[in-house]
């Protein structure tokens, strides 16, 4: 899951983007509009938290081009501002969600987590395949209820999975949204995590679907 | 009427000159009647005179002569006040002459009292007469007869000062009834010139009022051109002032919104820390958080509350906030109803209507369990001043009886199990006391919360 952080000030950009590497998320970060208008033009997201105060280019005229260019992405608004007209407005420009500052940053990572669901049509915070159990809320992944200890990297990998499970994901789809943009990316090493995955959790549940990529499935079953 | 007032100063000096100058006036015209009224009588009894002293020298020799043809009925009627009389002097033995109405009386003559003589030697005096008459008497003297022989007389004519006096005391009365309606118009004409000479002052003193009550901005009006100058001051010391109000409001919004991101820097770099410093400075981000929300509002509601003309949809306000809301709480399945007829107006600011609504419709999205329902209506209470009422209510757990009962309180929290800051209601409630409305809790039919506010309408 790649997300963006879209903020000015250094310190709560860094705790923002903390919070969300510690949350399993490959997060990028911006510190002026102009910046993150473009990382989330040409990047593919699964979330983003924009502010709406930014130097250069405001939160707002960010959000509704990205709308006008047909960017699906979730957007939650950070703003200082908490009118009920700015959050009218805010939500009328083409957020889903709208957190007033000061935040607690739980109270931000639910909302994250929420919109991430949602944008894959999961409406609780469990997700489950078969066994295999994820807590969005925790980031616990458990197979029969025992619990299941993954990297980072893994975790990142299964969540994605777990999210859009039921479709093929594509090699590059995977690459795309598991690593931060300047990662040095090898789409070998996602085979490398797939291998170590498969001894993680039963092995069948993962299917390789040659030439098109991977596909969760319950009972290993190819369809 | 206030004594240090410029009605009442004006008014003091438009009495005062009345006071003085009518008594004034009566007094020189009662004085120019009198003298008129007098000479005139003493003309007449100069010309009775004359007549019975040439007539007496026509018909008499050596002796003064009987009069014929005084010129005067009066002088044949028996004490009618009208007297003449020729009278020898010097205690010589010589006839005396009377008229018919003195018959045996007389009256003192002016020689006798030694009145010295005046013009054409005549003597002019006041003497009692008989039956208690006051009697104004001309005397000459006359010589009868020729050389050592001749002899000298007295002739006098007396007529009553009773009409004279009658004449003068009517004429007083008459000249004091008019004298004193005249002040009183006066007095009613300088109090009608006060009152509207000073009318533009009055104004001036309402839109004053009405600035300081918040529902005017500036002066108004066309005033006259002794106290346009001031007007023109007034306003820009008005507009000045606000002016500097408005930039220190933006200071402290700005302020306020700059403190916002560090807060949030601080409480999330606390929020992992074990040790009792971040536990502190949770603690204290907490409470500047809410001082801060708490504080923007109210420089806010103090900005906006009281300016006239502006009103706002009930309908456009609710529509918005809807979207918005079904769109946060969408995964939720609300179903969020918005009964609200589209003429209804606010009479208040937009924002104002906002913060209210947001934070009621929103308090009841977070507890309900499917059903959110707004209902506004006009409500019609006869008088020109129109109020509306809107009703928002949910089918969630709802508060308790005694919840209900409590006042509404910053700051607290009555289910401590949801995010908010506790100030959502308090928020509501401070606002519509501002916009004088009014803010309940209740029960609601759905089960839940309902929530009543009665807001002034257009």
């Amino acid at each position: 899951m790649r997300a963006l952080v879209v903020e000015d000030d250094k310190n709560l950009n860094r705790q923002l983007v903390e919070a969300l590497t510690d949350a399993g998320f490959a997060v990028d970060s911006a510190s002026d509009g102009e910046e993150g208008f473009f990382l989330g033009e040409t990047e593919p997201y699964d979330v983003v938290v924009l502010d709406i105060g930014l130097p250069k280019m405001d939160g707002l005229s960010v959000l509704e081009q990205w709308r006008r260019q047909d960017k699906k992405m979730p957007v939650i608004l950070l703003t200082a501002r908490d009118r009920w007209s700015d959050k009218v407005s805010g939500m009328d420009a083409g957020a889903d969600d709208y957190l007033a500052k000061p935040f607690h940053m739980e109270e931000l990572l639910a909302r994250v987590r929420a919109q991430v669901r949602r944008a894959s049509g999961h409406a609780k915070s469990e997700i489950e395949c078969g066994t295999l159990r994820l807590d969005t809320k925790t980031a616990r992944v458990t197979v029969d209820g025992q619990p299941v200890k993954l990297t980072s990297h893994e975790y990142r990998l299964l969540a994605y999975l777990l999210h859009h499970n039921g479709r093929v994901v594509s090699r590059t789809e995977l690459v795309e949204h598991l690593y931060e943009q300047d990662f040095d990316r090898d789409s070998n090493t996602i085979e490398v995590f797939i291998g170590r995955l498969r001894k993680k959790i039963p092995p069948e549940m993962i299917v390789t679907i040659r030439g098109l990529g991977y596909r969760l499935s319950p009972d290993g079953n190819e369809s | 009427m206030n004594h240090n007032s410029l009605a009442f100063r004006l008014f003091a000096i438009a009495t005062a000159w009345t006071l003085v100058v009518l008594p004034m006036a009566g007094l020189l015209i009662y004085t120019l009647y009198r003298t008129d009224t007098v000479s005139s009588h003493d003309r007449r009894l100069r010309l009775l005179l004359t007549v019975i002293r040439a007539d007496s020298v026509e018909h008499g020799g050596d002796e003064p002569g009987s009069p014929k043809d005084a010129g005067e009925p009066l002088f044949t009627v028996s004490q009618s006040g009208w007297y003449w009389q020729i009278k020898p002097l010097d205690k010589k033995p010589g006839r005396r002459l009377v008229s018919d109405s003195l018959a045996d009386d007389t009256y003192p003559l002016p020689s006798e009292i030694g009145i010295s003589p005046g013009d054409n030697e005549e003597r002019w005096t006041i003497v009692p007469g008989p039956n208690n008459q006051v009697l104004r008497v001309v005397e000459v003297m006359h010589f009868f007869g020729e050389g050592a022989d001749a002899k000298r007389y007295s002739i006098s004519v007396a007529g009553t000062l009773a009409e004279v006096d009658r004449s003068l005391s009517s004429f007083s009365a008459r000249l004091i009834q008019a004298l004193a309606l005249s002040g009183v118009g006066l007095l009613f004409v300088t109090l009608f010139q006060v009152r509207f000479g000073l009318h533009p002052l009055r104004q001036v003193e309402k839109s004053l009022a009405a600035i300081r009550a918040g529902n005017a901005t500036r002066l108004d009006g066309e005033l006259p051109a002794e106290i346009a100058p001031l007007q023109a001051e007034l306003n820009a010391l008005l507009k000045s002032h606000q002016d500097v109000v408005e930039r220190a409001r933006t200071q402290v919004g700005n302020l306020a919104h700059a403190l916002k991101t560090p807060l949030a820097v601080l409480i999330n770099e606390a929020r992992d820390d074990p040790s009792p410093l971040a536990e502190k400075v949770t603690e204290q981000t907490q409470l500047m958080r809410d001082q801060v929300t708490h504080y923007l509002n109210r420089a806010r509601m103090v900005a906006n509350v009281g300016i006239i003309g502006h009103t706002t949809e009930v309908r456009s306000v609710s529509d918005a906030l809807s979207r918005t809301l079904q769109k946060i709480y969408r995964d939720r399945g609300l179903d969020l109803e918005i009964d609200c007829p589209p003429e209804l107006r606010f009479r208040g600011e937009r924002q104002d209507l906002e913060e209210m609504l947001g934070n009621l419709m929103d308090n009841a999205c977070k507890w309900a369990n499917c059903r959110v329902r707004l209902v506004a209506r006009s409500l019609l209470n006869g008088s020109a001043h129109n109020n509306l009422e809107i009703l928002i209510e949910d089918d969630g757990p709802g508060l308790s009886a005694e919840q209900l009962g409590e006042p509404v309180q910053r700051g607290r929290r009555l289910d401590e199990t949801k995010p908010g800051s506790g100030l959502g209601h308090s928020i509501v409630a401070e606002l519509a006391q501002a916009n004088n409305g009014s803010f309940e809790r209740l029960r609601s039919e759905l089960g839940g919360l309902q929530t009543r506010l009665v807001l002034p309408a257009v």
